[in-house]
């Protein structure tokens, strides 16, 4: 089973009262288990990369030391010759072969260890990769459920014994009333701050006679004077 | 998880908030303290709980429970909500239990403006998100 699916065999399982936890502690358990396994595991493939590097070290001292004999033997085999002595030289030569015959059997034994060894490294880098991921995703599942824990304190907060759990539209609407309500305050407070503002304007114009400075006390008391002269 | 990251966030926050031109209220939630709440001024019907550990710092605020929601477009709007995921801006839908949510991650790296956007912009995204998909909710009592 892939990371993917044992996460969602935790996450799922859910329960739906308030208060109890979400995540299912038992599959975390689990989870965390073959982590520690796969921990282990890694480790044991370390210890063993270690060893069959140690023995390819051997091989190539082996490969290399063949390779040195025979370059030698063959500078012997080629001395024989030169002296006329064929039958040193042949007994050189086959000696020769057998280190060659040898040789050939370390180089197989060497290259063998070379791919146990690269392929040793790929499923250590893999497997480490895996644990990060497992790590990392646990920790995002034990966290959600605290979230968990504490979205439901919230909740059961909010509601009190009479009102059932609040609704996502009810509340949305409340905000929006609200975020109306601020506007609305907003757009009046800048009203009547144009308000002012276009009395000082008023009252400017008037000072500079612009503006009929409007009926004065006086200018009704005249008024008075003269309708009652007419009558 | 790193106690001492959060509160590290946390005081960011609130040292930081006014400059982004939005009021937090911003408080340690659970006594492990592990989950800060933060709550957008007007909108604290919808706190964002925040986390914070080695591989990311996380936000998430919940939407609704499965409760509120229409048996019958339980199905649409689940898909409804996988198709507007990817289109919602640096916030995703997802689910944790009963619950529908929505969440935002951010590399543990992340500066204190970057985390302010996330938060901002989460806050409007949920709210968005409601008005999109209230159809498929219950008709409220």
């Amino acid at each position: 089973m892939g990371i993917f699916n044992k996460l969602l065999s935790a996450v799922r399982g859910g329960a739906t009262e308030v208060g109890e936890a979400i995540v299912d502690s038992q599959a975390i358990r689990i989870l965390e288990q073959e982590i520690r396994d796969s921990k282990k595991a890694l480790n044991d493939a370390k210890t063993g990369l270690t060893s069959i590097m140690a023995e390819k070290m051997g091989v190539d001292r082996k490969v290399k030391d063949l390779g040195e004999k025979i370059t030698e033997h063959e500078t012997y085999a080629i001395q024989a010759i030169d002296k006329g002595d064929e039958s040193l030289a042949l007994d050189i030569a086959n000696k020769i072969a057998e280190f060659e015959h040898e040789l050939t059997i370390q180089q197989g034994i060497r290259d063998g260890y070379d791919s146990k060894v690269a392929s040793l490294k790929k499923m250590i880098r893999q497997s480490e990769r895996n644990i990060q991921a497992m790590d990392r995703e646990v920790s995002v599942v034990k966290t959600t459920a605290k979230v968990q824990k504490a979205n439901d304190l919230a909740s059961a907060k909010f509601s009190g014994s009479n009102s059932s759990l609040r609704s996502a539209t009810d509340s949305l609407e409340r905000i929006k009333e609200r975020q109306q309500k601020r506007e609305d305050q907003a757009s009046a407070a800048m009203e009547l701050h144009a308000d002012e503002n276009g009395d000082d304007l008023q009252a400017k114009l008037k000072n500079a006679g612009i503006v009929n400075s409007g009926n004065s006390g006086s200018s009704i008391l005249d008024r008075l004077k003269k309708q009652k002269g007419q009558s | 998880m790193s106690t001492e990251k959060l509160a590290q966030l946390m005081k960011d926050l609130a040292e930081n908030q006014t400059s982004h031109g939005i009021s937090l209220s911003v408080e340690m939630f659970d006594t492990e303290n592990k989950v800060a709440c933060i709550k957008v001024e007007d909108r604290e019907e919808f706190p964002i709980y925040m986390t914070a550990d080695e591989g990311q710092i996380l936000c998430i605020s919940y939407l609704f429970g499965d409760e509120q929601v229409d048996p019958d477009k339980r199905t649409a709007m689940v898909e409804a909500m996988l198709m507007m995921n990817v289109s919602i801006p640096l916030s995703a839908f997802s689910k944790i239990g009963d619950q529908y949510i929505m969440f935002g991650a951010l590399s543990p790296k992340a500066s204190i403006d970057e985390l302010l956007h996330e938060i901002e912009l989460l806050s409007d995204n949920v709210l968005e998100a409601i008005e999109a998909v209230s159809d498929y909710l219950k008709e409220a009592a």
